[in-house]
């Protein structure tokens, strides 16, 4: 079935966008390898969903260029740049039936009926609906709409899919499970793929390769894996992680972090009067107080279930920590926190660039 | 200690509770449904009257009209079919061999009038008996009048709801003064007609493109909305003596052409201004979703947004049709003898020197009243709530 199925690459070449005096996007560059699962990161107004909509030209850039493939599409059309996309919100056509939903896009492309009836088949089979096919939208769940909405987009294989928060109306049980099918499915069919997302699960495990913006600018570009273990600055250390990283503002001179009456030893050495270091919950650790390299008094803690997590405060800052499930500190106790110097990082405070 | 505040049991409510209190949430406290039921009863009478008065007043003669009131068939007045026959037997033409020619020559106008607009139809014949003339020649204009009404203001509000236009205030003055010069030299310096146009239009292009780009100020989508609609502020009284000009200019004076193009200009505001308002609140996600598929602006339009905008086409239809239906203004002007409709023969029988010939009148009134209602439950069905359902909503 899936056999001659396109691996196509995909680039934005400086692209810019203004909406107004707005800036949305700023010279934003990215090469999506052919069939790649690539994941747009951000909060909202990032500037992620105009990338993908100006990919699917449903918005034109005001600057730069879009390729897909070798082709240069900024300027064509939505439906001269065979791709499709799966929306939010689904868009299924409410009045038409399951089957001619997913059979629009071969119908609009005046494929032969009995070609268009096997594609359909076939696609709804690829997504478990094909008990379905006569169905209305409205009769659907929230997960079967989002099959149907799958159905129609990969029904006439297309070169590079696009989708746009798909899992995001599905709770969460649902979401997790289609998470895991629309990866499978990316895989099988192989297809360049462009996903966006505000949610750092769906971006870490759906992803071979994560590009995370801010503010209309591309801020990392690389594996989950090195995302984590390796920001590139603050903003991503703090966006990527749950809970999300701690930081300890002070400054670092040499390899001493200084921050309060507390020193801790860093794997880097600089000059930097304004710091800030960066620690995730699960790479420190609760001690007794004289051992630890900072001391603080426990703020409060939460058994998750497979381990706890202690908010401690410091003296200029609060920090989360992770122990053991069965912790037993109480709220106010003193208490001292292990900061291991290969798991630290550090950020320049007033740019978040980290310090290498 | 008792608990008096809580009254779980019924028994335990007193009789003004029972009757002013709802029996259960979502539904109306007994006192509350009477009243509701004797003010709708009241509102029904109030509607229905003036139709049963209608009627009835139809099967009454002279006597039992300026002798009256009398409300009650059989009881207060013997009902006859004079008004009745006075429709359709007073003229010795009104028969089936001629009723069936009239058909005839109403399809083969709408016919003509399909294939070539411009071709001048076939009069009905005026000698027929009136009351056909006048229906049939009601059926075309305001079924034709209709049809393109509402196909060419939808096109228009889509237009308006999806594509942004960016008119330039500049450009347009300028295109308003060289109209007015074109005017001037047409009229007053005796350069032809098409001369002066072609001339004008030419100098509009050469002077877009030298100043266009100079002008800064730009209309919206919202200006040129409010325009069309300002087209029906006012009153078509003011307009009507251009129109019977321009008519008579061009020959087309007592056709149903006249007839069908003005009523679809005058309502074409309407149109537009409704069916906006359902373009704008589509999902645009359909949309885009649809042009990503694959499809044309026009097939977007023609296989989305159309069916899913269906109650409110059929709605503004029904109004449009109702307003063609009942058009007065001008027909009496327009149409002065062989394109009557049916408004201008029921104020006929106001002008006699008789007097008001009232149970004619109201026989009039319901042969012109039966296609509306049977319109109205033609196209209910597709103003159903809902259709959007199952759309954009996980």
């Amino acid at each position: 079935m899936a056999s001659v199925v396109p691996k196509v690459p995909v680039r934005f070449d400086k692209v810019q966008k203004y909406f107004g005096a707005v800036k949305v996007l700023e010279e934003f560059d990215l090469d999506v390898a052919p069939g790649e699962f690539l994941v747009l990161l951000g909060a909202s107004g990032s500037g992620k969903t105009t990338a993908l909509r100006i990919l699917s030209g449903l918005e034109t850039a005001t600057g730069g260029r879009v390729l897909i493939g070798d082709r240069d599409v900024t300027h064509i059309l939505p439906k001269y740049r065979d791709i499709s996309m799966v929306f939010q919100s689904y868009a299924l056509y409410p009045h038409k039936t399951v089957a001619e939903n997913i059979g629009f896009p071969l119908k609009v492309r005046k494929i032969p009926q009995a070609e268009a009836e096997v594609a359909v088949r076939d696609a709804a089979a690829q997504v478990q609906i094909e008990q379905l096919l006569d169905r209305y939208p409205r009769q659907l769940s929230g997960g079967q709409r989002q099959r149907v909405a799958l159905a129609r987009a990969m029904v006439r294989r297309p070169s590079v899919f696009l989708m746009d928060e798909p899992l995001s109306n599905l709770d969460a049980k649902l979401r997790g499970h289609m998470r895991a099918e629309l990866k499978h499915m990316q895989a099988t069919l192989g297809t360049t793929t462009i996903y966006v997302t505000h949610d750092q699960i769906e971006a870490m495990t759906l992803a071979h390769r994560v590009a995370i913006l801010e503010k209309g600018v591309l801020q990392q570009l690389d594996t989950p894996a090195k995302i984590y273990n390796d920001p590139a600055n603050l903003f991503v250390a703090q966006f990527i992680g749950s809970p999300p990283m701690n930081v300890v503002h002070g400054s670092l001179e040499g390899s001493d972090f200084k921050t309060g009456g507390s020193t801790v030893k860093v794997g880097v050495a600089g000059r930097v009067a304004k710091g800030i270091l960066g620690v995730r919950p699960e790479d420190c650790s609760v001690v007794a107080p004289a051992k630890g390299h900072i001391k603080g008094t426990i703020y409060t803690t939460e058994l998750i279930g497979d381990h706890t997590l202690v908010t401690v405060e410091t003296e200029r800052d609060k920090l989360t920590v992770k122990a053991s499930k069965d912790f037993n500190g109480k709220q106010g106790d003193a208490i001292g926190v292990l900061m291991p110097k290969d798991h630290l990082f550090v950020f320049d405070a007033e740019t978040g660039q980290r310090i290498r | 200690m008792t608990n008096t505040s809580f009254k779980f049991e019924k028994s335990n409510r007193s009789l003004f509770e029972r009757l002013f209190e709802p029996p259960e949430v979502g539904r109306m406290s007994p006192a509350a449904n009477v009243v509701a039921h004797i003010l709708l009863v009241l509102w029904t009478i109030f509607v229905i009257f003036p139709i049963y008065w209608v009627v009835i007043t139809s099967f009454k003669d002279a006597a039992a009209v300026n002798q009256g009131p009398f409300y009650v068939p059989f009881l207060d007045f013997q009902p006859n079919l004079d008004a009745w026959r006075a429709q359709f037997n007073s003229d010795a033409n009104c028969d089936i061999p001629s009723i069936l020619r009239q058909v005839g020559l109403l399809f083969y106008n709408a016919f003509v009038f399909v294939v070539s607009p411009v071709v001048t139809l076939q009069p009905m014949e005026p000698q027929i008996c009136k009351i056909y003339l006048a229906f049939t020649n009601s059926i075309v204009v305001s079924f034709a009048a209709t049809a393109i009404c509402v196909a060419i203001g939808s096109m228009a509000a889509y237009a308006l709801a999806r594509v942004q236009y960016k008119p330039k205030f500049g450009n347009i003055m300028m295109f308003v003064l060289l109209t007015l010069l074109v005017i001037l030299a047409t009229s007053f310096a005796g350069i032809p007609w098409w001369l002066s146009s072609a001339v004008g239009l030419a100098m509009f292009f050469f002077l877009v493109r030298a100043l266009g780009k100079h002008f800064k100020r730009t209309l919206g989508n919202g200006d040129i909305l409010f325009w069309i609609i300002s087209q029906r502020i006012l009153p078509p009284i003011v307009v009507i003596i251009p129109i019977y000009i321009m008519f008579q200019a061009v020959g087309l004076l007592d056709t149903h052409l006249a007839l069908i193009l003005v009523y679809a200009v005058a309502n074409l505001p309407i149109v537009v201004w409704l069916m906006h308002d359902f373009f704008v609140n589509l999902p645009i996600e359909l949309e885009e979703s649809a042009q990503l598929d694959g499809a044309s602006r026009f097939a977007v339009f023609w296989d989305i947004v159309l069916p899913l905008t269906r109650p409110g086409l059929a709605a503004t239809t029904l109004l449009t049709l109702i307003l063609n239906w009942n058009e007065y203004l001008f027909a009496v002007f327009l149409a002065t003898s062989k394109v009557q409709t049916m408004p201008i023969m029921v104020a006929a029988k106001n002008a006699g020197e008789k007097g008001v010939f009232w149970w004619e009148m109201c026989a009039i009134i319901v042969v012109m009243i039966i296609p509306v209602i049977l319109m109205a439950i033609l196209l209910q069905r597709f103003i159903a709530k809902g259709v959007l359902l199952g759309a954009v909503k996980g």
